[in-house]
């Protein structure tokens, strides 16, 4: 009963001008790229509609769906296993766990697709060990299989940041008493636990929808024929097609993104948080298990990546010795672009973080359909095609010429670029952070006569960072491993640790490759343990 | 405590201006890469002060080293946007007439047909075309070609003997070649080769050839690395790539890269020869500094760096091709006609999808 009042008085409140702007404004640059699209749809006189329903579009379509769905599923099972286990139960190893089971998320596709062939695939490494042991079952990934397997793996940390940011602010009591009252622990997640984190959950499994949809690197090394392929082969042979197929993936983005908003405003807020000690579920007789299989994930997703790229870059190191080539690359080459990589990716990720927070609260709080609106524009655009937004920066700041000569290849309209296309990581996550501040905090501070600026640096902010600094994680990510945006709207000369990968392997020059991954992967694992794991923990 | 992320991105912000400051276009010979130091005769030249601009579809391992030398000689300053081919001619044309871009460099012959077709380049001058044979260079002076690459069969030397080698890409449709070809039917440089073979051979005989293909179980493979690098684990048995990707790896792996090339023979459409070319922007700025650096390209210094360093085919009339390469034979080269290729380029990616290769 007190539920229901506290939130038809926040349903009356209106939200303020400001915010209001601020969202409107946002949204407009964010529609840039889609507008982009539009317009390059009308002018080139492409047929979205009909290319819709002809076979050379239905058949990827239906591939993209599949495929999308499957790795959403999985993703979203092995995300929030994964937070439960690590924040909320007494399974051994949870420390080192909590801080190297967001790291997947960091390989671009197209390097962790490639180590994982040159690893598993006959002829591999893992092949050779079972040939040894005298095994002769060699598996090949490719195919359905094999890209579900490496996006699982590679995006199941969109669902495992936000849901164990969740999970780090809920009180434990209301499952204490669940499992005195007898239940399993099993019930006690299902019955306590899930409805309580349903709308990080559902935030995060939005981020992997959209980032399958969008992504070229896995499907293209798996050899999967999905849509975002039809719109690469396409693109220079067949510019008209290409942009009408891309008009429909950012379709299919917007209607998951409207699916998810109207699902989550069915879940309600908790009552209470409590910033108290959490009280961990013992694990008993699935301890084993439990860790058995949490390894088992880490392994595939980070070890067996990680020790291909080790080994081309051992090789590289090695065959110096050997007599082979020596290494094509000198330190110069690797440290400017780590530099560049390093605080690219912070900046980014620090303004994502700022700019997502107006339109959180008018989506979470005050239900604005201007903040609707402002997200559904940021979100969708996530499942763009990097090229496209890049492509977009070019056709906007040279409608004008202060545009082209102050804006273009700069680092401005790089990060700017960057959040286009990466914010909607930070937004889900916020979202569902600014609906998780209870109705009941809120309305006492209110009564107490607390300004609203102090309300919210006193009441709000604490209960929003963990889930905000998550978001921003997963930006800090995904730019370090941005590949087409950064080759095409980077200054001249500003090489980052992926672009230099990128000629690596194009080329086949795995060793230097190879070794440029792992910085790539150190480096990631570093900032987001100084930025965001070591921070939440602080404030939890 | 919570400073700390701050201090850390501050101090990261500046020791990258502090790196933004030590540019790469040097005008000091002890400031050259090692690599780019091979290459530079004498002492690098004062400023000149000019730039160029270019768009660099080749990757960097492959040619900076020689731009580096170019503006150390020169005096030259080279600015350059690294990518991959495509998106960048694609790119060149979003930007049209203001793209900054003086010189693009392409990998393959398609990008460059793709803006020859939007009228997007200007002419190389006589005096850089006429460094190569009139086959290697467009009568209307949009392109020059200065390395090539030729198309051969990469094979697992454990699991094809040698008398199972063909004597044609004709023979791969027989069933003893059932389910062992590796094909890279959306890479670029497979595209252009298929384009030239529809255009010797006739539509129909290259469309039946690669359904042919697809029928006797022929795997789809992304590009080219992907199938020596997959033909040197045994993962496949041969594959139709470029050849020097297997001395790479090669020279990378070692014994332990179990792939060698085989070159169909001459008269064989298999064995084509595809041109890496320079063209210098209908837009560009400076036309002569332009074209000074696409000469540049063909110097003896640049060539030979071209055939020792990245294993590729030099094409400066008077250059050698690296000792380890099979001779070039007369057919291979002018065959390949790039005013079709950017027209013929939508058939061939409609036949390779409809052949099914991609599912």
């Amino acid at each position: 009963m007190e539920f229901l009042t506290s939130n038809s008085l926040r349903h009356s409140q209106r939200a303020p001008l400001a915010l209001k702007v601020i969202a409107l404004i946002t949204a407009f640059l964010f529609a840039c790229p889609g507008l982009y699209l539009v317009w390059r749809n009308i002018t080139s006189d492409s047929d979205p509609l009909g290319l819709l329903f002809s076979e050379q579009t239905l058949s990827p379509l239906m591939r993209t769906v599949n495929l999308t769905v499957l790795v959403t599923l999985s993703a979203a099972i092995l995300g929030t296993s994964l937070a439960w286990l690590t924040i909320r139960t007494d399974l051994p190893s949870r420390r080192i766990l909590k801080i190297i089971l967001p790291l997947p998320l960091v390989f671009p596709t197209f390097v962790g697709a490639a180590a994982f062939i040159r690893t598993l695939n006959p002829g591999g490494l893992a092949n050779d060990l079972v040939e040894k042991i005298g095994i002769d079952k060699t598996l090949e990934l490719h195919g359905l299989f094999g890209a579900w397997l490496v996006l699982t793996l590679f995006t199941y940390p969109y669902v495992y940041l936000p849901v164990a940011a969740r999970l780090k602010n809920l009180q434990s009591s209301l499952e204490e008493s669940a499992r005195l009252l007898g239940d399993s622990s099993w019930s006690t997640f299902r019955k306590v636990v899930l409805p309580q984190i349903a709308s990080s959950l559902l935030a995060g499994s939005l981020l992997v929808f959209l980032y399958t949809i969008s992504d070229f690197g896995a499907v293209q090394l798996m050899r999967y024929d999905t849509l975002t392929r039809a719109i690469w082969t396409t693109r220079l042979s067949n510019q008209p097609v290409s942009f009408a197929l891309a008009l429909i993936l950012l379709s299919l983005a917007a209607i998951a993104v409207i699916i998810e908003t109207l699902f989550s405003r069915r879940f309600r807020k908790p009552d209470m948080i409590t910033q108290s000690e959490i009280v961990l579920t013992p694990l008993k007789k699935w301890k084993t298990p439990a860790t058995a299989a949490s390894w088992l994930i880490v392994f595939l997703a980070l070890i067996t990546p990680t020790i291909a790229l080790g080994d081309w870059a051992a090789d590289g190191l090695l065959r110096e010795f050997r007599g082979g080539r020596p290494l094509f690359i000198e330190l110069e080459d690797i440290i400017k672009p780590t530099i560049n990589t390093a605080w690219v990716s912070m900046l980014t990720a620090i303004i994502a973080a700022a700019i997502v927070l107006p339109v959180s609260y008018l989506v979470a709080k005050y239900r604005s359909s201007i903040g609707n609106t402002a997200n559904a524009v940021m979100t969708s655009t996530f499942a763009m095609p990097g090229l496209l937004i890049a492509l977009s920066m070019f056709f906007w700041t040279l409608r004008t010429s202060w545009a082209a000569e102050h804006l273009r290849g700069t680092i401005v309209i790089l990060i700017f670029a960057y959040l286009v296309r990466f914010s909607a990581q930070a937004l889900a996550p916020a979202r569902a952070a600014v609906a998780s501040i209870p109705a009941s905090l809120e309305d006492a501070s209110q009564v107490l006569g607390a300004s609203k600026v102090k309300r919210f640096f006193t009441v709000d902010l604490p209960v929003v960072t963990p889930g905000l600094l998550a978001g921003s994680g997963l930006v800090l990510m995904s730019t370090m491993k941005e590949l087409p945006i950064t080759l095409l709207v980077a200054p001249f000369e500003f090489p980052t640790l992926t672009t230099k990968i990128f000629h690596s392997f194009e080329d086949a020059f795995v060793a230097e490759g190879g070794l440029l991954a792992l910085i790539l992967v150190l480096l990631s694992a570093v900032l987001t343990w100084i930025l965001v794991i070591r921070r939440s923990d602080h404030l939890a | 405590m919570k400073t700390k992320p701050k201090i850390i991105l501050s101090s990261l912000i500046c020791l990258a201006f502090l790196c933004a400051s030590c540019s790469s276009s040097s005008n000091k010979r002890e400031e050259l890469s090692e690599r780019a130091a091979q290459i530079v005769q004498g002492d690098c030249a004062n400023d000149a002060g000019k730039e160029v601009t270019i768009y660099s579809g080749r990757s960097e391992y492959l040619i900076s080293p020689i731009l580096e030398a170019f503006a150390c000689e020169t005096g030259i300053d080279v600015r350059v946007r690294w990518g991959n081919s495509t998106d960048l001619a694609i790119l060149i044309n979003e930007e049209g007439k203001s793209t900054e871009a003086d010189v693009f460099v392409s990998r393959s012959p398609g990008p460059v047909g793709f803006l020859e077709g939007n009228n997007l380049l200007g002419s190389i001058d006589q005096t850089v075309l006429s460094l190569v044979e009139k086959q290697n260079h467009a009568a209307s002076g949009s392109w020059i070609g200065f390395s090539g690459r030729k198309r051969v069969l990469v094979y697992n030397v454990d699991q094809v003997a040698p008398n199972e080698l063909p004597n044609s890409v004709f023979e791969l449709t027989d069933p003893i070649y059932k389910n062992r070809v590796a094909i890279p039917a959306t890479n670029g440089s497979f595209e252009d080769w298929f384009t030239v073979f529809r255009d010797q051979h006739g539509n129909e005989t290259a469309t039946k050839w690669l359904n042919d293909m697809v029928n006797n179980g022929a795997k789809y493979y992304p590009n080219n690395r992907s199938i020596v690098e997959a033909a040197g684990r045994g993962e496949v048995d041969m594959g139709l790539v470029n050849h020097y990707y297997n001395y790479q790896e090669a020279a990378a792996l070692g014994s332990e890269h179990r792939a060698e090339n085989y070159d169909f023979p001459s008269d064989d459409i298999g064995s084509l020869l595809i041109i890496t070319a320079a063209t210098i922007l209908e837009t560009a700025k400076d036309k002569d500094a332009s074209n000074e650096l696409v000469s540049y390209l063909l110097t003896p210094q640049a060539q030979s760096y071209f055939s020792n360093k990245t294993f590729e085919y030099p094409l400066a009339k008077g250059s050698k091709p690296n000792p380890i390469l099979p001779v070039l034979e007369a057919l291979e080269i002018g065959s390949v006609d790039f005013d079709s290729l950017g027209g013929g380029f939508e058939e061939t990616e409609r036949i390779v999808r409809e052949s099914g290769i991609l599912n």
